[in-house]
């Protein structure tokens, strides 16, 4: 196949971002990711109906109008309009075990979950949707509340990239104070590696989806974590907590992957069960990937 | 079990590799940042139990391996039951001592069914000189009895190296030497191989003492050949008297010895080129031992001299004994006359010698026989006087004449001891003096020529011979008995003279002269022991009983010999089997190193 025109959102993302700043990052990828989509990755989304049109080759057939399809054997389909009071937050977290990669070759997992941040943003606030940023870590660290005026995503940009690498992480301390501030019923995005306890977390997390509000998680885990390599004998330490551990990787590798298998299995099965919308992403996935699994 | 090279053993410290290695690696392993550890620490609580078992088995497995390398390099050697006679000496054994008695007497020189029996014995002990190991300590006697230690190698170049010699070898005192070397060994084996052709004479000298854990295996000899040989050849009167030895079967159709034809031939005297050869033959009357031909020698056709011949009987089996030199003197009847103190007992003996033509007297005298009083001439022959007041008296002649013999007190009655005069061993002396003085050298110890209790009686010194007796019944039963005359012949013309009968030696045939000044005053005449001649094999019963007893004794053939060899320390060798071990024991390491990964 001839090489066809090159598309941010399905490159590497370490190559992604040795192009530039998050922002130009994030433009990019969104381009590239809207261009290939043919429609909003939300539209349907607390949207109304407004009018039909001829089909195009493309268009999803869910959104075709098998009535009028019935009645008069043409093709059209249903178009939505989108609502401008839809609320968006991203949750970021910035906790020491975020600002960590396996090798020096990818992002950390902060990195990617800043840019894949800033590219939902630019896509929700390109949607006319209020978009808002928190990070955090032990405490919460940065609060930009929703808004869709110009310049929302450049704040958003801004606060990401003014967050610090944290210390330790205490996620549902820092939720369950955004379940204060996010009153009004929207969506929540929360981007973490998700290294804390699981219970409480899906306390706060479950709180949230009580409240209404449509909860999306992404856990993002570098490649190193999921396959365990490393010399014959290496003690790792917890960058968070400094508990340390001696092991052989080569024979605690088959162990450790069930161990991450069934834990990756366990949230899944946990946000499932509460109606959260859980995705695993490793840092070496394309942006493009990453928020294909949003559509 | 033992080992063919225990010193591998030193590698065993190498099975704390493992154990080691395992505490170096534990000691400094590398830090690394890794926020996943609380999944690690999950997966290993979860599967602790399985490493640590995992980690001891592989600890366990490589320790084995190297453990079961280590031993195998080292060999070692395991006993194996039911070993039988068939085995053909395979297999490796315990670290044995042994000799190997390669008899290469002159008899292995015989040629039996085409061959030389040494090379029939060669071949054997080559056999079992391969069969050693290093571990093994070897060392090879041959006919001069000499025990040589060295390697493998060195050894077999001997034995290739290694002709019919002329030494005869007691088998009897060689497997005694070597029972009592090998069991000096400390080591698990000791083996004597006798490779002889086991001649009866060979084992007829007693039995060998061999201590308890020495195996003497001997090979039981082939078929043997008839020979026969010249024992000696004695020249006396006239007439050479040719002494055979050997065993020899009548001709068949025969139940009588064949005839032997013997040749003498005389060469060329001592010193006395140009005299022309002189050749002769006789005819035995059989070959078995103990017989003899006599055959005249010219003797008036002789000039005094040393003269040398050889004796040859026709060529048979051996070689060796078909020929012997001999050599004799021929001298001129010495003049001799006696004083009057000499005694009548003198007188009349040098009567008997003038009749029989063996001293003439006369005119001046060559030898003088003294009884004491003062003396001249060329040569003295000196008995002390038969009054002790004079004696004083002829001591003082005695040193005048450059004599460092004197007489002394009275002596101990006793026997003489005569091992060069054999006519005068054993008579009795009632009286003598003690002959005092001497030293050594020219007129010292080493002429003293008879002596009673152990002091000398009769001794030599240059021309003068002095007894410690007067040849008196007084004083000696001497001249009372059968040897006196004869005595007095040996004194007068060859011992005053100071010759020396003809020796019979062992050696390669040939004649020796051995001179004092510019007179030759004995010879030797060399050749194999007549006791080789004698091809005939001991019973294996005889053999058995004279080189240990049953208990220490095999007398095998060929081939039993060959499986008997170190089957009393036979071993299998089972580092192959180890080795497959090994193999196993990696292929389970390999499995679970890499199965837990």
């Amino acid at each position: 196949m001839p090489p066809g025109p090159q598309r941010l959102d399905l490159l590497d993302p370490a190559e992604v971002a040795r192009l530039g700043g998050i922002e130009i990052v994030a433009e990019g990828v969104v381009e590239g990711f809207l261009a290939g989509l043919h429609r909003s990755p939300f539209r349907g989304f607390s949207v109304e109906f407004t009018e039909h049109r001829a089909y195009q080759p493309g268009d999803e057939l869910r959104y075709l109008d098998w009535r009028i399809l019935g009645r008069s054997d043409r093709l059209f389909v249903k178009q939505f309009e989108e609502e401008t009071n839809l609320r968006s937050m991203i949750l970021v977290d910035a906790s020491r075990s975020m600002a960590w990669r396996g090798i020096p070759e990818r992002l950390t997992k902060r990195a990617y979950a800043d840019r894949l941040a800033a590219a939902l943003a630019l896509i929700l606030l390109r949607q006319r949707d209020a978009t808002g940023l928190v990070t955090f870590d032990e405490q919460v660290r940065q609060v930009l509340p929703p808004r869709v005026k110009a310049g929302q995503w450049t704040r958003i940009v801004r606060g990401l990239i003014d967050t610090p690498d944290g210390a330790g992480t205490a996620a549902h301390a820092a939720l369950q104070r955004l379940t204060a501030l996010l009153a009004r019923r929207g969506m929540v995005i929360l981007l973490s590696d998700l290294l804390f306890d699981r219970e409480l977390a899906l306390a706060a997390l479950r709180y949230l989806r009580h409240r209404g509000h449509q909860v999306i998680v992404f856990h993002i885990m570098d490649p190193a974590e999921v396959e365990l390599e490393g010399p014959p004998e290496v003690r790792f330490r917890d960058p968070e907590s400094s508990v340390s551990v001696v092991v052989r990787p080569r024979e605690l590798a088959r162990a450790y992957a069930d161990t991450v298998r069934r834990e990756i299995a366990a949230w899944r099965t946990a946000c499932r069960r509460h109606g959260i919308a859980y995705h695993h992403v490793q840092t070496d996935l394309p942006f493009g990937m990453a928020l294909r699994l949003l559509t | 079990m033992s080992f063919v090279h225990p010193l591998a053993l030193l590698g065993l410290v190498a099975a704390a590799i493992p154990a080691l290695l395992h505490l170096l690696q534990r000691r400094v392993p590398p830090e690394l940042d890794f926020p996943a550890v609380r999944y690690l620490s999950t997966a290993e609580r979860e599967s602790a139990r399985r490493l640590r078992l995992r980690h001891l088995l592989l600890l366990m497995l490589r320790t084995a391996l190297i453990v079961v390398i280590v031993i195998a390099a080292a060999r070692p050697l395991v006993r194996l039951k039911g070993v039988g006679g068939g085995g053909g000496g395979g297999g490796a054994h315990e670290p044995t001592a042994l000799v190997v008695i390669l008899d290469n007497s002159p008899s292995s020189g015989a040629v039996v069914d085409g061959r030389l029996v040494l090379d029939r014995l060669r071949v054997a002990a080559r056999s079992s000189i391969a069969r050693t190991t290093s571990a093994d300590r070897v060392w090879l006697m041959l006919s001069d009895g000499v025990l040589r230690r060295g390697t493998g190698e060195a050894l077999l170049a001997t034995i290739d190296s290694t002709r019919s010699a002329w030494q005869r070898l007691d088998l009897v005192q060689a497997v005694e030497r070597a029972a009592r070397l090998v069991e000096a060994q400390p080591l698990p084996g000791r083996e004597v191989h006798v490779l002889s052709d086991l001649q009866r004479t060979a084992v007829a000298t007693g039995h060998a003492a061999v201590a308890r854990g020495v195996r003497v295996l001997a090979m039981a000899p082939g078929r043997s050949a008839a020979n026969r040989g010249i024992a000696t050849v004695t020249v006396s009167e006239g007439a050479a008297v040719i002494a055979l030895s050997g065993s020899s079967a009548p001709p068949a159709g025969s139940d009588r010895p064949a005839p032997v034809p013997v040749t003498i031939r005389i060469g060329g005297g001592r010193g006395g080129g140009g005299r022309g050869e002189i050749s002769a033959r006789g005819l035995g009357t059989g070959a078995v031992t103990g017989s003899a031909v006599t055959i005249s020698l010219p003797a008036q056709s002789l000039l005094p001299g040393w003269w040398v011949g050889e004796a040859q009987l026709e060529p048979d089996e051996l070689r060796a004994d078909d020929r012997r030199p001999f050599a004799w003197r021929v001298a001129s009847p010495a003049r001799v006359t006696a004083t009057p103190g000499a005694g009548s007992f003198v007188a009349a003996a040098l009567a008997v010698l003038q009749d029989g033509r063996r001293i003439v007297s006369g005119g001046s005298p060559d030898v003088v026989i003294s009884g004491g009083e003062a003396f001249t001439g060329a040569r003295v022959i000196v008995q002390p006087p038969a009054d002790p007041a004079l004696v004083g008296q002829a001591n003082r002649a005695l040193a005048a004449r450059g004599v460092q013999w004197t007489w002394g007190r009275p002596g101990t009655p006793g026997p003489v001891a005569a091992p060069a005069l054999s006519v005068i061993n054993g008579v009795q002396v009632g009286r003598r003096y003690r002959l005092e003085g001497a030293g050594s050298g020219e007129q010292g110890a080493g002429d003293v020529l008879a002596t009673v209790n152990g002091e000398p009686w009769l001794v030599r010194s240059g021309n003068v011979v002095i007894l410690a007796s007067r040849l008196d019944t007084a004083w000696t039963a001497l001249p009372a008995s059968p040897g006196f005359v004869p005595f007095v012949d040996a004194l007068v013309n060859r011992i005053v003279a100071g010759e020396a009968e003809v020796d019979q030696a062992e050696g390669e045939p040939r004649v020796e002269f051995r001179t004092r000044g510019a007179d030759t005053i004995a010879a030797t005449a060399y050749g194999p022991d007549a006791r080789e001649s004698d091809l005939t094999p001991a019973t294996p019963a005889n053999a058995t009983a004279a080189l240990g007893g049953r208990d220490h004794v095999e007398v095998l053939d060929g081939e039993r010999f060959v499986a008997a060899r170190f089957s009393g320390t036979r071993r299998a060798d089972v580092s192959g089997l180890l080795l497959v071990l090994a193999l196993v024991l990696a292929a389970a390491e390999l499995g679970v190193a890499t199965r837990t990964r």
